[in-house]
């Protein structure tokens, strides 16, 4: 267990030097708009721990960004840029919700794994469609992954809007799903979905199945050197597939999680760009799934500490994405330099 | 040679790249109108040392000294306005532009300052080249030269600029028998004309004849200077390696060997490009159970195509393969290795190897549940550990832990890398490509030993190599390949490098 610690350590030091030197300058520049840089900092860092309540939508916050990151990873570590994080999210949150809705009557038993079941499946197609086009046809899957996010989300928009609309209420929000199917809220922390606790028991297990089974080792043999892959007679090409039914089925996992759990029916527009953000998460940490877990509740923070930054002084939340962009560009400057080495 | 003057010294020059020292010490007299070889093994420092004459490199301490005069060399132009001119290994022309073009590319002759004056450029073109008696067609397009021809065009680009001093760079590794031969007399005209040669290379035998003296470099340091005629090969080799070495081989030249029954029968196999150019053309062979079947030929023949169409990494359009007795020719990789298949592919880094994992992991690849890796079906970290601790002691993988990455090692141990895995299974036939590319000689020493080992074993090999040396070493039978066909299979008596050198080049068979 000792290598795996060493490793796990590795995956982290980089990122921690890397916010470590954010936060530095980012104080710098707080300090330069506002009076009271102290009183803004320690709301962007622990105003998400002041209440119960504050640190439950932190959490409900990190839940769906650590399944996306941790569907990212299986994606990058097969070798496939998947950028379809959103796509996948929304496929399994609308398909969670149509579940939820048009299947209302049946015992809460059968249809609360049905809904999530559809979920997952719903995003594991969003999955496969690009890798089975990358296989098979050498089909770019950044384009493809891509472009079915707009597809996904401009579809899911139409159900939300024309076929499960909740019409007493306002905005472009299906109806709600029964409340026998709502996920507990995580014990002590009312508020905070229990699907944290799913996604913090599956970031283990992503790091066991892709580090200590044959399947995960065949997974990185194709990511890392897919002639290399053929050549040693790995099914490369199942195993790429594989992977990316792993990553949209995580993706859809969130969805169906985050409507289950969280918002109770589909929001179109729910998501900040929890697609985006989860990839980012997955790349801060170098791609290893028990580092992606630290990140997602780093970035599930600072999005939630800039609000009520935002609210106590006079910095605008903004500043966040500021942050979040100096971050990337020393955490890419830092894989350069560690590539060289 | 012509005279004692010193046209080129070098003292005391060391290069580090970082906390890497390429270059320790190196001390070098060249005198003027000799034939100077630089022999070394590879990472020896042969070409960081010759980047440093160009201009490439600067120099980290020493100095150089050109006809009598401390010089310093900024940039390649520098380094051909002093009168250094250098041929890589690799070619730097324009193969669809002309001899002529290629010679004066950058610095045609110019009419009124702006048009280029492309009669005058073809009659100089011509001109060097009866100079020197190159026999070229300054009107011919490179891509249409043979490759011993396209380095004739590289050194007439270098004496074009007045180089008084010729580097060349490895410059055999691409040429067969006969094109070596043609280059060797190309160099003693350019000898008995005045002009100072600095050849680099890894192989003595070859140019022997030709050379005038010869100094070896070693861990970057300049080890001994001799005149050729007083050294035999064995005396170099032990300079290079810094011990005796023994160059295993074949013995009893197969006169005295039984063979068992073919386990690798390909039945006019052939292969097309997407444009419908054969890559492979009806090639027949049979290679019997402990037998070293030595494939010879210029890279590029087709060689590549056919241990992948064993392996199962190309797709055939005719023919049959059988392995073991098992119709194979549809059968995809893994099964065709479950059959029976070793393969050492010729590029270890783009199919051999996976760089940035571990050792444990590329040794294991393929072997997690043949070699007992898995508990409960999860991959045991400890056996892991254990079974690529075994093969790193077996294989003597230098600087190697299990968890180390692959891409860590040096070329020779990522080879023992490749080769304990392809061996852990105890193929029943092992096709091993370039086995010994960009290795040094006690590496090279220990893959032969491992082949022929296999071989005595019972174990069919196929081996292709470009490295007309090895193949003479490990053969039983040699086969000869060229524009994608098997041109004949001599016995291992029958064969010499002459015959074997006609056939490269796609002479058919000499009139008996």
């Amino acid at each position: 267990m000792r290598e795996a610690t060493l490793s796990l350590f590795r995956a982290l030091g980089a990122p921690l030097v890397a916010i470590a030197i954010t936060m530095a300058l980012g104080f710098l520049l707080v300090a330069s708009i506002t009076d009271d840089p102290v009183q803004a900092y320690r709301d962007l860092l622990f105003a998400n721990f002041d209440s119960l309540g504050n640190f439950a939508l932190f959490l409900n916050r990190a839940t769906p960004l650590t399944l996306i990151a941790l569907g990212v990873i299986f994606a990058f570590r097969a070798g496939i840029f998947n950028v379809g994080g959103e796509g996948q999210l929304y496929a399994g949150a609308i398909a969670a919700t149509v579940v939820g809705v048009f299947l209302a009557d049946l015992p809460a038993v059968l249809l609360l794994p049905l809904a999530v079941a559809t979920g997952i499946i719903a995003g594991a197609i969003l999955g496969w469609i690009p890798a089975v086009l990358k296989v098979r046809l050498a089909v770019d899957e950044v384009v493809t992954t891509l472009m079915l996010n707009t597809i996904v989300l401009l579809f899911t928009s139409y159900l939300a809007n024309q076929v499960i609309r909740d019409t007493a209420a306002y905005g472009a929000v299906s109806r709600v799903v029964p409340q026998a199917i709502w996920l507990p809220p995580m014990p002590g922390v009312p508020g905070a979905t229990s699907g944290f606790l799913v996604a913090v028991v599956l970031a283990v297990v992503a790091w066991v199945v892709l580090f200590r089974t044959e399947w995960g080792a065949q997974v990185r043999a194709a990511g890392t050197n897919l002639r290399f892959a053929y050549a040693v007679g790995v099914p490369a090409d199942r195993r790429i597939i594989g992977a990316m039914l792993v990553a949209g089925g995580l993706a859809g996992l969130a969805g169906a999680l985050y409507v289950l759990g969280i918002g109770h029916r589909f929001e179109q527009n729910f998501s900040p760009a929890y697609g985006l953000v989860g990839l980012t998460c997955a790349l801060l940490a170098r791609i290893h799934p028990i580092g992606a877990l630290a990140t997602a509740l780093f970035y599930a923070m600072m999005l939630n500490g800039a609000a009520y930054m935002q609210i106590s002084t006079d910095v605008p939340r903004s500043l966040v994405n500021l942050l979040t962009g100096l971050l990337v560009l020393l955490m890419t400057a830092r894989l350069t330099a560690g590539r060289r080495g | 040679m012509t005279g004692t003057d010193i046209i080129l010294s070098l003292k005391g020059i060391a290069k580090s790249f970082g906390d890497k020292a390429a270059l320790k010490r190196v001390d070098l007299d060249v005198r003027r109108g000799e034939v100077h070889v630089i022999c070394g093994e590879n990472g020896a420092g042969k070409s960081t040392l010759m980047n440093i004459l160009v201009g490439i490199h600067a120099p980290s301490a020493g100095e150089i000294v050109l006809d009598g005069r401390a010089v310093r060399i900024p940039d390649p132009i520098a380094a051909s306005a002093l009168g250094i001119g250098m041929v890589h290994q690799h070619f730097t022309l324009v193969p669809s532009m002309t001899v002529a073009e290629n010679l004066f590319l950058g610095r045609q002759p110019r009419r009124f300052g702006i048009f280029s004056d492309r009669r005058e450029m073809v009659s100089r073109a011509q001109e060097l080249i009866r100079r020197y008696n190159f026999g070229l067609d300054a009107n011919a397009r490179v891509a249409q030269l043979s490759v011993g021809q396209r380095q004739r065009v590289e050194i007439l680009k270098a004496l074009a600029f007045d180089a008084e001093l010729l580097i060349l760079d490895e410059p055999t590794a691409v040429l067969t028998p006969p094109e070596v031969d043609e280059l060797l007399e190309v160099i003693d005209g350019l000898r008995a004309r005045g002009r100072t040669i600095l050849f680099i290379t890894h192989k003595l035998r070859e140019v022997k004849s030709v050379s005038d003296r010869v100094t070896v470099i070693r861990h970057g340091e300049s080890i001994s200077t001799h005149r050729t005629a007083d050294v035999s090969e064995a005396d170099i080799a032990r300079d290079m390696v810094g011990r005796d070495v023994f160059l295993v081989g074949r013995k009893g030249g197969g006169a005295a060997r039984s063979f068992g029954a073919p386990v690798l029968r390909l039945d006019r196999v052939s292969m097309a490009n997407p444009h419908g150019r054969l890559l492979l053309d009806h090639v027949s062979l049979d290679v019997r159970a402990g037998e070293v079947l030595g494939i010879a030929g210029v890279d590029g023949n087709g060689q590549t195509e056919l241990s992948e169409a064993i392996a199962g990494l190309m797709d055939i359009q005719a023919g049959s393969i059988r392995l073991a007795g098992r119709d194979v020719t549809r059968a995809s990789a893994a099964e065709r290795q479950a059959s029976g298949l070793g393969f050492v592919p010729e590029d270890r880094l783009d199919r051999g190897l996976s760089v940035t994992m571990s050792v444990a992991e590329n040794i294991a690849a393929t072997n997690y549940s043949r070699a007992g890796i898995l508990r409960h079906g999860f991959v045991s970290r400890a056996r892991l550990d254990a079974f690529a601790a075994e093969k790193i002691r077996e294989f003597d993988v230098r600087g190697a832990q299990p968890s180390t990455p692959v891409g860590w090692l040096s070329g020779g141990n990522m080879q023992k890398v490749v080769i304990a895995r392809e061996l852990q299974r105890d193929p029943a036939l092992l096709v091993i490509c370039q086995p010994t590319r960009g290795l040094d000689i006690g590496a090279s020493e220990f893959v032969y030993e491992r082949i022929l080992a296999a071989a005595d074993r019972g174990r069919a090999v196929l081996l292709i190599s470009s490295e007309l040396s090895e193949i003479f070493a490990l053969s039983d039978r040699i086969g000869v390949m060229y524009s994608g066909r098997l041109m004949r299979v001599l016995e291992r008596a029958e064969a010499d490098e002459a015959t074997v050198g006609y056939l490269m080049n796609g002479g058919e068979e000499r009139a008996a």
